[in-house]
């Protein structure tokens, strides 16, 4: 589902170069649910910018769905995201000006869906993540676990073969960082979702497929876990 | 999406709620002073109506030893002869004080048989008066020394007076009324600006020169030779001068023109300044405002960048929503706007106001998508990678 | 604290630069503006050369006569002959100067024609008047009387007719086609002095028209000298008195009026702020204050927009202050100071451009021999404007920000 060859990330300010990424090569599976785990520095929110298509990289090819990225122009990258990616972030990102039900169809806005078909399918995602009642909300009326159930049911109300979560129990207490874990694996196992998650929690990670860890921008651990996906 | 841009504005109703009462009152600035500018343009496209070139004005001080009416035309037939008879001058006629371009005005109202009312100006004239001044008619004819001698009194009217009266159905024959006779229209003219070439055609009503009027007449009109200069002009003053006897003055009809003209200019062009100035600290202000909110926004922006808009629909994104605010401010503007010629509050013709609403609001859409344009880029150009992360 | 305020408003000015240019280009446009028409204004209305003794005198410049039947009214500057009779002989001022309003007339020379704006005056205008003679002296009481064709001319006058000879005074010049002896030559005076402006000035006894004509409308006018400020309100009680005795001689007029007012209201009193016990002094002040304010509506608007978009980029500095115990009063204090302090900043390069927006005005002639200046009270002015401004563009987000929630103003950043 998504192949990294040989990445390379590079960052120049006017006097030192950093390096964020140093050759990642990475495969992972359709349905496969990975977590990346590393300190802080390591190079993993880039990693997964890379692998969202919101950064590219200096050298090395990235292919989602046997798909070549790197040539891409900004308008069909845009398309990519808005069909083949989902994004849930720490911080959320919710629009504090929208109400719930607007956020969540916010990706079918750039996809030319009808406005009742929108607003069906954002019911169904919100009615997945549990909060089929809080539709009329806006965000500063929800809880930190609410808001992330409303980013998640944001990232799958498009139906993408991919989501990607950037330390989604980060920002969370652990009752309800385990609530959202537990819907990411639901996700996973009834909907066959391909998951790329970011975390520091060791215990969040030790529940899904397979861990890499980085250190320094490169790849020194790769294990399939127990619960592995067959 | 406009429905999507809708709620974003609606739910942020609070902080856009001044930058709309910006817009808002810069809209009724632009307003007034486009109607000013509108109203001025449309009567300088106006013809003149009237020729003012070579056309001298002596105003004089009625000779206080001169009383008895019989005097008083022996002393004014002597002087038309002896002015008439210069090489220079082509052709004289005496006056009433408020000539084409002056200060002065005199102006009552007249009304119809079916009670019509318009109010007109009054202007006391001689048969040779529409030939000094170039001036056509329209139909009939001009009044004549002889109609002073008829029951009721013969006048003409101008072509604006005619409308206002008469609805255009043509006036010769039928019958005005002062507050104290009624007059017989004899003719009709055509309309002359004679208030300067920026304002608008007056009605005019004329009469001949009658004993009455004529013990105070101080104003004679002169039609000269084109080219005639200042050392024709000093003879004539001090021939003048010796045979009134009182303070005279010799002006030039073109030069009046000229003064009237700016006259009704330099408000405008100080209206404009200001105006100007104020557009400009506005739209300062407003691309400030847009600007900084995109930098609050960067976070949002970057979402809808990660969730598949493109660059070019974030930035358009941007630019709509500064409209459609501006949309929301216009509606308002509109609304007083459209009671002026509703209610017709400074008795101006509505196309005027239509014009001026056209152009302020085409003016506050450039505006305000000009203002909005910079930080629509800025925000194309924020990088998700970067926005998403910042915390 | 201020010296805290200030520093910090400083510092908040130096935060953002684009914002802090905006905020003061739009201050300093729009007191400029409001700088330039209050010289103006204090030019028009304050005792400038030549009238210097304003505050003492009183004007005569209109009689009415009314016909309170039919609602009739005649108006008209008084003729020389009532002035004579009634106004020079009052026993409380120290002067009484009579002239006439300027009439226009031209001279020729040299094959170049001149407009003129000729006034007839008596002597002791020259007195009661503070004229600058350049060369020469008016005319005396005597040359009046027996009506010398003697004349005093305008600087623009000599410059006009004779070029560039040094001295005139004794030369004769034809104005109105008779030949006046120069008497002097004074500073020329601007339009916008009615009473004092003429480009030249002759004795009331040469004028063509008959002045001892016994009716009460005319062309002139009166000053009256009074011999201190408080003579004044002596002086318009005689007045009136006086005034009382006439009667109308128009045919049906039954009510004859005339006040001897002090300079503002003598030509307000005409005006449709009229005929309140003050000339209407204080409503066109109010007026002029309300279309002030309407002015400085959109700029300050623009301000507070401004204003607001810095106060959310400072939450955390507020969410702080109120963290340590800061009430909305003082947030809300801060917050003014600073404004004021930031329009007071726009307000001196608003000043600074006045300056030089006056010098070309004066330069550029748009009125003849008009000389604006920046004094004392159109600076007070000016400040004044700029504190309302400060106050209008500040007040309301001073209230935004005192009210922002100190935990959602720490989490916003």
């Amino acid at each position: 589902m998504i192949q990294l060859k040989a990445v390379e990330k590079t960052y120049r300010t006017d006097t030192i170069e950093t390096t964020a990424l140093n050759g990642i090569d990475l495969n992972v599976a359709k349905g496969e649910f990975l977590s990346i785990m590393g300190p802080s520095g390591c190079g993993k929110s880039t990693l997964l910018n890379i692998i969202g298509l919101l950064d590219t990289p200096t050298r090395g090819e990235v292919l989602i769905g046997g798909q070549q990225t790197t040539q891409l122009s900004d308008k069909q990258l845009a398309r990519f995201r808005n069909q083949q990616l989902g994004f849930i972030f720490q911080s959320f990102h919710l629009i504090n000006d929208l109400r719930v039900l607007d956020n969540v169809e916010l990706p079918l806005l750039y996809r030319n869906v009808s406005a009742r078909e929108r607003a069906e399918l954002s019911k169904e995602a919100l009615a997945k993540v549990g909060l089929g009642n809080r539709m009329k909300h806006f965000p500063s009326q929800l809880s930190g676990g609410q808001k992330q159930r409303v980013a998640i049911a944001r990232a799958i109300v498009g139906q993408p073969a991919i989501v990607l979560a950037d330390e989604p129990t980060g920002n969370l207490d652990s009752a309800m960082g385990n609530e959202i874990m537990d819907l990411l694996l639901q996700l996973n196992e009834q909907d066959g979702a391909t998951i790329v998650m970011v975390t520091h929690d060791e215990l969040m990670a030790r529940k899904t497929h397979r861990l890499v860890r980085l250190f320094d921008g490169a790849q020194v651990n790769d294990h399939y876990l127990k619960n592995a996906y067959a | 999406m406009f429905k999507h841009l809708f709620k974003l504005i609606w739910n942020k109703k609070k902080q856009n709620a001044l930058l709309i009462t910006e817009m808002f009152i810069s809209f009724l600035v632009i307003f007034a002073v486009s109607t000013m500018a509108v109203y001025a343009y449309r009567n300088y496209r106006q013809p003149m109506g009237l020729e003012y070139a070579d056309v001298w004005v002596v105003n004089y001080q009625p000779p206080a030893n001169i009383r008895t009416l019989d005097s008083v035309y022996g002393f004014q037939e002597a002087l038309r002869r002896e002015v008439k008879a210069m090489p220079a001058v082509l052709d004289v006629t005496y006056s009433g004080n408020n000539v084409p371009f002056s200060m002065n005005s005199s102006n009552s109202t007249l009304s119809t048989d079916d009670k019509r009312r318009a109010n007109a100006n009054f202007y006391t004239v001689e048969e040779a008066y529409p030939g000094v001044l170039g001036m056509k008619m329209k139909s009939g004819r001009w009044v004549t020394k002889s109609d002073l001698v008829s029951n009721v009194p013969a006048v003409v009217i101008n072509a604006r007076l005619e409308e206002a009266l008469f609805d255009g159905t043509d006036a010769v024959g039928r019958y005005v009324h002062t507050d104290m006779e009624k007059l017989k229209v004899v003719g009709v003219v055509e309309n002359a600006k004679e208030k300067g070439a920026y304002q608008v055609v007056e009605s005019g009503m004329y009469r001949h020169l009658d004993s009455n009027a004529a013990r105070w007449t101080g104003t004679m009109l002169l039609k000269m030779k084109p080219g005639t200069g200042a050392s024709f002009e000093s003879g004539l003053f001090r021939t003048l001068s010796d045979r009134i006897g009182s303070s005279i003055e010799i002006e030039h009809l073109d030069e009046k023109l000229a003064s009237k003209n700016r006259l009704s200019l330099v408000p405008m062009i100080i209206l404009f300044v200001v105006g100007g100035f104020l557009v400009i600290n506005v739209a300062l202000g407003l691309f400030g405002v847009l600007w900084y909110n995109i930098s609050k926004r960067r976070g949002e922006i970057g979402l809808r960048r990660a969730v598949g808009a493109s660059g070019a629909s974030v930035s358009r994104q941007l630019v709509q929503e500064a409209l459609f605010l501006a949309t929301l401010a216009l509606l308002i503007g509109l609304f007083f706007a459209v009671q002026f010629p509703i209610l017709h509050v400074f008795d101006l013709p509505s196309s005027v106001y239509v014009a001026a609403i056209g152009l302020s609001v085409a003016f506050i859409y450039i505006l305000v998508f000009l203002c909005a344009l910079y930080p629509g880029r800025q925000a194309a150009a924020i990088y998700p990678a970067v926005a998403l992360h910042e915390e | 604290m201020l010296k805290n305020y200030f520093k910090t408003a400083i510092a908040v000015l130096r935060r953002r630069k684009f914002f802090t240019f905006i905020s003061l280009f739009g201050i300093a446009f729009t007191l400029t503006i409001v700088t330039v028409l209050a010289a103006f204004v204090d030019n028009t209305v304050s005792a400038n050369y030549p009238e210097v003794h304003r505050d003492r005198s009183l004007y005569i410049t209109l009689l009415k006569q009314e016909n309170t039947k039919d609602q009739g009214q005649w108006n008209s500057p008084a003729s020389f002959y009532y002035l004579d009779k009634y106004v020079s002989t009052l026993k409380t001022p120290e002067k009484v100067a009579i002239s006439s309003f300027f009439n226009p007339t031209n001279a020729y020379r040299n094959g170049r024609k001149l407009a003129v704006n000729l006034k007839y005056t008596n002597a002791p205008f020259w007195e009661v008047m503070q004229f600058d003679f350049i060369e020469g002296k008016p005319f005396t009481e005597q040359q009046v009387a027996n009506g010398e064709r003697v004349a005093v001319i305008s600087e623009d006058t000599k410059r006009d007719y004779f070029g560039n000879a040094a001295s005139v005074a004794g030369q004769t010049i034809e104005v109105d086609n008779q030949a006046y002896r120069v008497s002097g030559v004074v500073k020329s005076v601007p339009v916008t002095m009615p009473i004092a402006h003429a480009d030249m000035y002759v004795p009331y006894t040469v004028s063509k028209a008959d002045y001892r004509q016994p009716t009460l409308m005319g062309n002139y006018t009166a000053v009256l000298l009074g011999r201190s400020e408080a003579d004044l309100p002596a002086m318009q009680a005689e007045y009136a008195a006086v005034v009382a005795r006439v009667k109308p001689e128009a045919k049906g007029f039954d009510v004859f009026k005339s006040n001897a007012d002090p300079y503002l209201s003598s030509f307000l009193r005409n005006s449709p702020f009229g005929d309140t016990d003050d000339g209407g002094v204080g409503r066109a002040m109010m007026a002029g204050a309300l279309i002030l304010l309407l002015f400085m509506l959109l700029p300050a608007l623009n301000l507070v927009n401004i204003n607001i978009s810095r106060i959310m980029e400072r939450s955390s500095e507020i969410g702080v202050r109120k963290a340590f115990g800061a009430s909305g009063h003082t947030l809300v204090g801060q917050f003014i100071v600073e404004n004021l302090i930031l329009t007071f900043l726009g307000c001196c390069i608003g000043i600074l451009v006045s300056f030089v927006a006056i010098q070309v005005i004066n330069g550029a002639g748009l009125i003849n021999n008009i000389h604006l200046t920046i004094n004392g009270t159109v600076l007070g002015f000016s400040l004044i404007a700029c504190v309302v401004f400060g106050l209008l563009s500040g007040v309301y987000p001073a209230w935004r920000m005192s009210r922002l929630q100190v935990v959602q103003a720490l989490k916003d950043r």
